[in-house]
């Protein structure tokens, strides 16, 4: 693109391989410390498991809380990874260069925690998993096809499965680099993970392909998730404010909006962790934002149709639900700090292009985002169980117990671990795309005017 | 009779691109260069030929594979659990499109992975002639040649500007 | 013209070489009238005085039997999501700075001729439409009146609302086609002599094409499509409530605007292409539409095509799974019950078929492949207008909490033969009379990139480079 710097392949081997070949001492205090906040969440985890699930907020009836709030929100993170990776490439955007590993890995570590969620939430998992797998033959017990419970665990696991082996797939040139520029037993693994890799035109091409190929087949594999996730609330009748035949556009475009901010949050901090000013830059936040802008909106719009089509009805309990939502404390406060942080913020000030340029700006707007977003998801969630029916004759509200906020947070050291530490090991921007984009760049001169210019092939 | 392959390095991708026609000129024929880059270039820009592949194969291969066994275990769970649940009939269709979906994609997703890393003709037991300096954008080209031709390879390649030439019976 | 080189990403673009060959050979087309051209406009003038004639009988038989305006409602409905929906390919793709838009920009905005005569169409619509009071409706005024009786917000919803919604959209449509094509106009008036040339003169306001007004066209056209585009969606989301989703009762489906608005996108998209192979084979513009913008156009095609999908199940599987009486009759009414033919030639036509031609690169990196499955599209799309209007429109008692029975089939009469075939002819002519009127290609705009790309020779291939200014 048109910002940048002519470097030569030496120059992006080094700068892309630091973390890899030499990590700095921040970087295992970082580690140090993440680490130390997981094993707090995986000790709140465990507290849980011995004393039961009496130790967090829930109560009837609203059994699922911030475990189930934090599950849909990582998976809706997990989204913007590969969503934005698989678009881009299709597209033949030219900046989606440096973003694109580093989205497909916050996919894969986001799902992965996200999968937790719903195991630790059952509060004996190795005795209720039997939902998803079939391993209780002693009681004769087999997964039933036709619950939403089991239809999510083979959604996320195939999303899981692919894109793993995409990101495998991808990095099998960079590995290569990496084994060029190691010795002794680290020589010896990357040569064996590089499967012998030396770069021919047909080794390349077939990259070109895998990215194209891979990204067209994982697009639907993503839409389904979030479907089959929205899907775990929509199906039944029995929660009025959840069986709505939008819930499943309307859970993944929420997604991509709270996933394709969380990318912009790693890309700021990427830029500064690493100083990888010259391949992340400004005017990749700038075409961030303008997507964004795009996202944004239609998810509003999907907010609009659900939300409206709620009130539609005139059913009591779903004007009820809204009322609840909207209009009762604490859910009202809730509520207000979502649009705002969601929606009516960010938007406006996604509009200008000096802050769509601002590093510091975007990052902290994209934080801003995903807090609107993670409340959306509560609202949804909570509000939406603490409805009065015939038969509940015990109307308990919801509170998060200390457990429950450790375990959240942790969470969140989780997915920062698992990406710190992927960087250790692998590049987290792509060197083939870095140097092809050197390789492709031009210029053209247009009467007095010389501009910045890219070879296509498509 | 036996080969023999030679590797030229060179600098720049210009300087490599005019060493196949050098070589082309030297009666080497293209199908026995192989061009080793660090980075993808447009096709074709030194000339070279993709064999065909058929990695498009692969992914309908594959969602072949898992469409049938989806369909298998799903049809097979429910009517081998008759158990009714949410008044829905044993033999639920709508449920099974959704486990189909899933199994069909994964299916074509591991077939795909299979058929890049296939078609990459990897993995690769012993890499052959290289240089790690390969990966920090220099140019390689591997000419391989008749046993007794080295010598003739080799001079043609530094005569097209290779700054290093290396070679190995093959 | 360029050779093309061989692999498979040979360059395929016939463009003319220089911006002069791009006028002279768009302006020769543009000025002459063949007499296919003539036979056309003839024939489809005739089917819109048939159309006329089943209009002025369905008039004569009153407004108030919905059922019987079912075809009327629907036909309407069908050019609302195809021609008129249409110049949003354009104005999508010019957001987007795709390059391969630029030979198929006018031909899609071009539509918004239509808007006009569907604005025709829709006015008896709105003495079809039951008022708001007592009954469920988005607009808030139908539901305060419902639960207090008393008058709501905002007045005289929903009629004057949606109406002013549609003209809205149909004015922006005018607004942005003339915008569009005003430097192609001051091109015109400057190769034209006598009445053409004065008219023009006046209608270009003076366009010179200083570095000036070239910033203004430009920021015009971004602010015109914006708004085009909310306009766009807001309006489909509306009228399909109000004439699909509030006249039957139970029938609770948020996602049917989207489905709505999704599916006017995919059939957008299937009349572009269909117009630029006829612009191609017969209207002398071969060397404009070569074989990329049918192959980007058709990507986006397949990926409407797997989404309209999406959204029939997400709205099909909701209802199956809750399986509430309300929900199984709705079920009836759309898809299984009377219209069960209609609903499965939409969803062969609109989904299956085209689905299973675009998913293969040889049928979409075609010039016939993707106008076939384009074709499949249209006739879907109409298949799944008639289901859902001509059903909705045969329920009687909309103030019901839920569908009590389904009604039975509605068939056309044939005043109803008479107006699809007049809407049909009417969409056609009035296409026909715009291509008269303003240049079918963008000059403007592929002028513009042929300053931007170049065609260079890079090592021992040649490759197509692209200027990104900005």
């Amino acid at each position: 693109m048109q910002e940048r710097r002519p470097l030569s392949d030496v120059q992006i081997n080094k700068a892309l391989l630091r973390n890899v070949l030499a990590a700095p001492l921040w970087f295992w205090g970082l580690v140090l410390l993440l680490a130390l906040v997981v094993a707090a969440g995986a000790g709140a985890a465990g507290w849980m498991f011995n004393r039961g699930t009496g130790v967090l907020g829930v109560n009837r009836p609203a059994m699922w809380g911030f475990l189930i709030v934090n599950f849909v929100f990582w998976i809706g993170i997990s989204h913007a990874g590969v969503m934005l990776s698989a678009i881009l490439r299709l597209a033949y955007a030219e900046w989606r260069r440096p973003m694109v590993r580093a989205a497909e890995v916050l996919t894969v570590f986001s799902l992965m925690t996200a999968m937790l969620m719903p195991f630790i939430h059952s509060g004996r998992p190795w005795r209720l998993a039997y939902w998803a797998f079939p391993y209780d033959f002693a009681r004769g017990i087999f997964p039933n096809i036709r619950s939403a419970l089991i239809w999510d665990p083979s959604a996320v696991f195939t999303y899981l499965i692919s894109s793993s082996l995409f990101i495998l797939v991808t990095l099998l040139p960079d590995i290569a680099v990496i084994r060029d520029r190691t010795t002794g037993i680290r020589h010896k693994i990357y040569s064996a993970m590089a499967l012998g890799w030396r770069g021919t035109p047909r080794q390349w091409r077939l990259q070109g392909i895998a990215g194209i190929l891979l990204s067209a087949i994982i697009l639907p594999i993503f839409v389904s998730v979030h479907s089959i996730v929205s899907w775990d609330f929509g199906m039944a009748v029995s929660v009025e404010g959840w069986h709505a035949t939008i819930f499943a556009p309307y859970f993944v475009i929420g997604a991509v909006l709270s996933g394709v901010s969380a990318v912009v949050t790693l890309m700021a901090l990427m830029r500064w962790l690493f100083k990888w000013e010259d391949h992340i830059r400004e005017e990749h936040f700038d075409a961030m934002g303008r997507l964004l802008v795009v996202i944004a909106t239609a998810w509003f719009y999907f907010f609009a149709m659900e939300f409206m089509f709620g009130l539609f009805t005139l059913e009591p309990q779903e004007v009820a639900l809204r009322q609840l939502q909207v209009f009762e404390w604490p859910w009202s406060a809730l509520f207000i700090i979502f649009i705002l942080t969601a929606y009516f913020i960010p938007v406006p000030l996604w509009l200008f292009r000096s802050v769509r340029r601002n590093v510091a700006a975007m990052f902290w707007i994209s934080i801003m985002v995903n807090i609107g977003m993670w409340l959306e998801r509560f609202i949804i969630i909570v509000p939406g169980l603490l409805r009065k029916q015939p038969f509940t004759f015990v109307w308990g509200s919801y509170r998060p117990s200390p457990i429950e906020i450790i375990i959240v947070a942790a969470t969140f050291c989780l997915v920062a671990l698992g990406i710190l530490l992927f960087s250790k090991v692998f590049p987290l921007v792509p060197l083939a795309e870095a140097k092809e984009g050197q390789i492709l760049a031009d210029q053209i001169k247009v009467g007095k005017k010389t501009i910045p210019a890219v070879m296509r092939e498509e | 009779m036996a080969r023999r392959e030679v590797l030229g390095l060179f600098r720049d991708a210009e300087t490599a691109a005019g060493a196949t026609t050098v070589l082309h000129e030297a009666g080497v024929r293209q199908d026995d260069i192989e061009v080793l880059t660090g980075a993808p270039y447009p096709e074709g820009a030194f000339g070279e030929h993709i064999k065909r592949h058929r990695i498009y194969l692969f992914p309908m291969i594959g969602a072949i594979c898992g469409f049938t066994v989806a369909i298998l275990l799903t049809a097979g769970t429910q009517l081998a659990y008759p158990v009714v649940t949410g008044g829905k009939p044993i033999l639920s269709v709508p449920p099974m499109v959704i486990i189909t979906y899933e199994g069909t994609l994964l299916g074509a997703i591991l077939f795909t992975v299979l058929g890049v890393v296939f078609e990459s003709r990897l993995p690769r037991g012993k890499i052959g002639l290289y240089d790690p300096r390969i990966t920090e954008g220099f140019i390689g080209l591997v000419v391989s040649c008749a046993a007794d031709q080295w010598l003739a390879v080799e001079q043609a390649l530094r005569r097209a500007g290779a700054f290093e030439v290396k070679h190995e019976q093959a | 013209m360029h050779e093309p080189r061989d692999g498979r990403h040979a360059i395929t673009e016939t463009l003319p070489e220089t911006p002069q060959e791009v006028t002279e050979k768009v302006l020769h087309n543009h000025l002459a009238t063949g007499p296919l051209f003539r036979v056309a406009a003839v024939f489809c003038g005739v089917l819109l005085l048939l159309g006329v004639v089943g209009f002025i009988l369905r008039v004569a038989g009153g407004f108030d039997d919905r059922t019987k305006w079912g075809y009327y409602g629907a036909i309407f409905f069908y050019i609302l999501t195809t021609a008129q929906a249409a110049p949003i390919v354009s104005v999508a793709m010019r957001m987007a700075k795709n390059h391969w838009r630029r030979p198929l920009a006018r031909a899609a905005e071009l539509y918004a001729i239509v808007g006009v005569l569907n604005l025709l169409i829709f006015i008896p619509l709105l003495f079809v439409l039951p008022s708001a009071a007592g009954r469920r409706s988005l607009w808030l005024d139908g539901a305060a009146r419902m639960n207090a009786g008393g008058s709501g917000w905002p007045p005289l919803a929903p009629h004057l609302w949606i109406a002013l919604m549609l003209a809205g959209l149909v004015f922006l449509g005018l607004a942005l086609l003339y915008t569009a094509a005003l430097p192609d106009l001051a091109t015109v008036r400057d190769h034209s002599t006598s009445k053409r040339h004065s008219m023009l003169r006046r209608l270009t306001l003076g366009w010179r094409g200083t570095p000036f007004q070239w910033r203004a066209h430009r920021a015009a056209l971004g602010v015109l499509g914006g708004l085009y585009f909310m306009f766009y969606i807001s309006t489909h989301s509306f009228i399909a409530i109000d004439y699909g989703v509030a006249l039957v009762p139970g029938w609770k489906d948020s996602i049917f605007p989207a489905f709505q608005v999704l599916s006017s996108l995919q059939s957008a998209l299937a009349i572009t292409l269909v117009t630029m192979f006829f612009l191609r084979q017969t209207g002398g513009y071969k060397e404009f539409f070569y074989v990329d913008p049918f192959w980007a156009l058709s990507k986006i095609l397949l990926a409407t095509t797997i989404l309209w999908f999406y959204f029939w199940w997400a709205s099909f599987f909701t209802f199956w799974y809750g399986r509430t009486q309300a929900e199984q009759n709705v079920l009836q009414l759309l898809m299984f019950g009377p219209y069960r033919p209609l609903f499965i030639l939409a969803f062969l036509f609109s989904f299956l078929l085209p689905f299973l031609l675009l998913i293969w690169n040889a049928v979409r990196k075609s010039i016939l492949g993707p106008t076939v499955a384009a074709a499949l599209v249209l006739a879907g799309n109409f298949f799944d207008r008639l289901r859902v209007y001509v059903a909705s429109f045969s329920v009687e008692d909309i103030r019901a909490h839920q569908l009590e029975s389904v009604p039975a089939a509605h068939l056309p009469d044939g005043a109803d033969i008479l107006i699809i075939l007049g809407a049909l002819g009417g969409l056609v002519l009035f296409y026909l009379v715009g291509t008269r009127l303003v240049p079918v290609l963008s000059m403007w705009e592929l002028k513009e990139y042929l300053t931007l790309r170049r065609i260079r020779p890079f090592l021992k291939t040649h490759v197509r480079v692209m200027a990104k200014p900005e």
